[in-house]
This record gives C-alpha cells, structure tokens and sequence, in this order.
C-alpha cells in the first residue's frame, strides 16, 4: 500500500520487546496475536518471524526496505534483517541508547554498535551497500540542533571507522523553520567536512529529514497541516529523504490506509513545491554560524577527550555531560543542560550545564532568548517550558 | 536557612521522564533541592532515599497507571524506618482506565498519601501546597 502511494523506501518497525531482545515475550504474544486475530504487539517482531517468512514478504517489492527500531543491542536483529534483504539499517550507538533506554550501559551499546557497523560495511559492495542511517531527533524534545549535530558526526565517524560506505545523517524539525534550514545546512557541511578530515572522503552522506517527531495535535486537520507544511520544509533544506507522519500520531499506531494518505499528501506537496534556490536571510546566516559554532566546540571537546580509540572517548563525553540529551531517560544522562525557544519558535540554550558552549556562543543564547517578550514576565519557567515543548499539539 | 530536600521520581517501569524533569526544574525554581530518582522505581527507592537524604517530602510520578499496584500501603516503610513524618505527594494518571475521580483520591490517601493529584495537569497546584504543608510542620497535619 505504501509502495502504490508513492513511498521510495518501505519502512518496517520493530515491535519493543524485540527492541530489548525479549524475543520469547515477542514470540508470545505473536502465537496470542495470531489466536485472537488482533494485534497485540506493536510492530513487527523480526527475530522471531525469521528472515525466510520476511524474505519471502518483500519478494515482489522492488524497492528498499529501511529497519527502524531503537535497539540499543541490534546485533542478531540486524543480521536477520541482513539475510531478509533489507538494505537500510537505522541506528547508532548513542541516538538508540540515551533517548531509547533507561539503563543499558552506554559504553556496551556503542561496542554492540560497532557490530552492527561491521556486519553492514562486510555485506557492502561500491555498487550494493548497505545503507547506515542515524537517528537525529534522539528524544524529539528541545534537543538543541548542536546537541543533535554533534551525534551525528560522531555516529558518521563510528561508521565510516568500521567501514560504511553509505551514511545519512538525520535530523527532527525543530518548530522554527529558520532553525530547520540553518541546522540542515550546517549538518551538511559538517558531516562532510569530518569524513574527509579522517580520511572517510569515499563515504557517501545523505541528508534525512523527519517530520515533527514531539506532541501532535489530535486534531486531524491540524495534523495534516503539520504533515504539509513539514514536507515543504524538507524541499527548501533539499533533503534527501523525509520520514513521513500520519495524521493519527497523537492517536496511536497508525493503520495502513492512514499511512498510504500521509505519504500521498507529501508526495503532492514534493510535486507540487518544488524548491530550487536556497533560501537565506540575515537571522538564518546567523543561525548557521551559530550552530556551527558550537557544534565544532563539542565535537573538537570529544576529540580531546582521552580513549585508546574514538568510541571511548565518547563514551567519556557522555559520562561528563559534554554530551547531554534533554528529556533523556537513561540514568546516566546529565540533564544539566536546559533548553528554551526563542521569539520565533527556535530551540536555545539557556544553561549549557557541563556542556562545552562557548562564552560568546552562550551571550548569542542568551541574547536571542532576550527577545522573547513574555521572559521576563511573572510565569514561572517550568510553565514556559510546557508551552515550548507542546508547541505543535 | 538549609533548602528543604525532596526526593522525586517515577514508579513503577514508567518512563515518562519529560514531566519528571519539568517537576524538577519547577520545584528547584521554588527553592527546593530535588533529589531526582527519575524513571523505573520500586517504593524502596523512594524511602531509602528519603532516609538518606533526610527529606521533608516524596513526590511519586505515575504516568501510565501503575501507580495503583506499586503504592499499597506506601507510608509503612517510611514509619519502620523512623522517618513517619516525611510528606508524600502522587500526582499523575495513578489508575489504569477511567474511575471516579473521588475513588482515586480515597485511595491514594489509604495508601498513606498526605496529597493526591489525579490528572491534575499544573504542578503549581502541588507546589502551593508544599509550600503550605511544610510552613505548617507535621502537627498540622
């Protein structure tokens, strides 16, 4: 159905019990799913189906069908994704651990990462690679774009070190559009500019844009002019591809039909709107040099940090909150690090906690933040807060 | 004068952490020290961090309703360990399904809640009434 609607790339997600390798729940309530012919998982539960059912599932499809889960150990889900023939695997060792688990140690899940990086790069030829995708919105909750930026360079790197070929960085819309293009941009010319610095300049990189991944509006017709006016910001950044929302996000699991309309809509608005010049303005340059600014700062802060490889001394920026992902539920995850918008909807920096922002860079946070007319009012922040995160729904 | 400590946290294997966070900065943002649990606690979180920290008040989170299984008899440990007086607060979705609204507060208050907050959506609520139980101290209560 998604393939008749005009999807280039077919998703298939994984049900949570897979996602934290609880195979024999998943096999379960697969066998009671099947008794009482309703769902009672809520995605598809690779390891347990097996690659031959799935292989034989994608047969007549000719295009590629892309893995989205949020494992923090995909070994064994990812080679049965392999030998079913699906060619694009989402994931990295960050982006699937701090915004997906509560627990899992970081270190193991950037190992079992590496894994996971081997295995795609093996199955890889210059002609058939298997595509390596990251996971840019991590808890889709006012993640600063340089937060955002800086996981994905290093999950570019991560890959590119155990031999990926083909590589996407991603990224969530941010509520702001002059935040969306600016971050696009800087996210481009970032990953770039690391792969060659490393000696990656053979890696491909491509751009992913998701569509608002916080709070939706449970009205249908608000949530459709979400969905369209997302999928016009993804022509003017020029992304490569776009993750498509439904208009039933805030409701639930989407079902087929309403999914097949989501990307019939988008795939109207991409034929529709075309965008060809980039588009600029004196608060999006300045928001590119900022980003930029401070996605360097963190990342050359990592690169200083000690480790005998490049994994450790990630893991180390992780432990002492260089890297701190807002709304984290892993125990482990600073949340020193407060985030706000801004006068026109874009994600700041309030108080970078251990976070490496530079002086200058903070007084252009703050200095944005200032103004915002209601700052300096009586409501107390955490009412703030609530509005900036919901401010979709 | 010291600030006054609180021990916060969700129960259960809840893990919705975006309102235990906002609870965090609103409590700081009245002068608290929060001792944040965060997502996934069992009831013996909460009071061995009480003791531990020898906080004036808990705050409990349940989001998804396993609030009701978890808090049975939650004063208990609390008196055991010596520390009765210690304010416990719930707040959030703390029943699965639909009920009364009145049946839930009951309750939560047999369990040995001093304040209840069912799908009340403003922590300033909660907040306010901190504020107040603790001025009172515990003969008030």
């Amino acid at each position: 159905m998604l393939d008749s609607a005009g999807a280039d790339f077919i998703p298939l997600t994984i049900d949570s019990y897979t996602r934290q390798n609880q195979y024999d729940i998943a096999a379960e309530l697969l066998e009671r799913s099947e008794e009482k012919q309703s769902s009672f998982l809520n995605g598809y539960p690779l390891v347990v189906h097996g690659w031959e059912l799935t292989r034989e599932l994608y047969r007549d499809l000719n295009k590629p069908v892309s893995l989205r889960h949020g494992t923090p150990d995909a070994r064994l889900l990812v080679e049965v994704a392999l030998a079913s023939g699906i060619a694009e695997i989402e994931g990295g060792g960050l982006c699937y651990c701090i915004p997906y688990s509560e627990g899992f140690p970081l270190d193991r899940c950037l190992l079992y990462w590496q894994y996971v990086d081997r295995i795609c790069a093996v199955h890889s030829t210059d002609e058939a690679p298997i595509h390596r995708e990251s996971f840019g919105p991590l808890t889709a909750t006012m993640v600063p774009p340089a937060i955002a930026l800086a996981v994905q360079v290093v999950e570019a790197l991560l890959a590119a070190e155990q031999g990926v070929l083909s590589f996407a960085a991603s990224f969530g819309q941010t509520g702001s559009t002059i935040q969306d293009i600016a971050t696009a941009r800087v996210l481009r010319t970032l990953i770039r500019r690391y792969l060659d610095r490393f000696d990656f300049g053979h890696v491909r990189s491509y751009l992913v844009f998701h569509q608002w991944m916080g709070q939706f509006p449970t009205e249908r017709s608000k949530a459709a002019a979400l969905i369209a006016c997302a999928a016009q910001n993804a022509c003017v950044i020029g992304a490569d591809k776009i993750v498509v929302k439904t208009v039933d996000e805030a409701l639930g699991v989407p079902d087929p039909e309403v999914n097949a309309d989501a990307v019939e809509s988008v795939r109207y608005v991409f034929d529709r709107f075309r965008w060809v010049e980039p588009v600029t303005s004196t608060s999006i340059e300045a928001e590119i040099d900022l980003i930029e600014s401070e996605t360097v700062g963190i990342l050359e802060a990592i690169f200083d940090l000690p480790g005998d490889v490049f994994w450790e001394s990630v893991h180390r920026a992780f432990q002492t909150g260089l890297i701190d992902v807002p709304y984290s539920p892993h125990a482990d995850n600073a949340n020193r690090l407060v985030s706000m918008r801004d006068a026109n909807g874009s994600i700041r920096i309030k108080d970078p906690g251990h976070v490496p922002i530079s002086e200058g860079d903070l007084k252009r946070e703050h200095g944005l933040l200032a103004l915002r007319e209601d700052l300096d009012g009586a409501d107390p922040s955490f009412r703030r807060l609530l509005h900036d995160i919901g401010i979709m729904a | 004068m010291s600030q006054e400590r609180i021990v916060l946290g969700v129960i259960g294997d809840d893990i919705h952490v975006v309102g235990n966070r906002i609870i965090q900065l609103a409590l700081e943002e009245s002068g608290y020290r929060v001792f944040n649990l965060r997502a996934r606690n069992r009831p013996e979180h909460f009071y061995q961090a009480a003791l531990e920290v020898n906080a004036q008040a808990v705050f409990v989170s349940s989001l998804n309703g396993e609030g009701e299984y978890w808090c049975s008899d939650f004063r208990k440990p609390f008196i055991d360990l010596g520390i009765p007086d210690t304010l416990l607060y719930i707040g959030g979705n703390l029943v699965v399904g639909k009920r009364d609204r009145g049946d839930v507060l009951r309750l939560f208050k047999q369990y040995g809640f001093d304040r209840v907050y069912h799908q009340e959506p403003d922590i300033g609520v909660a907040i306010a009434d901190l504020r107040n139980d603790l001025g009172h101290g515990k003969a008030k209560r």
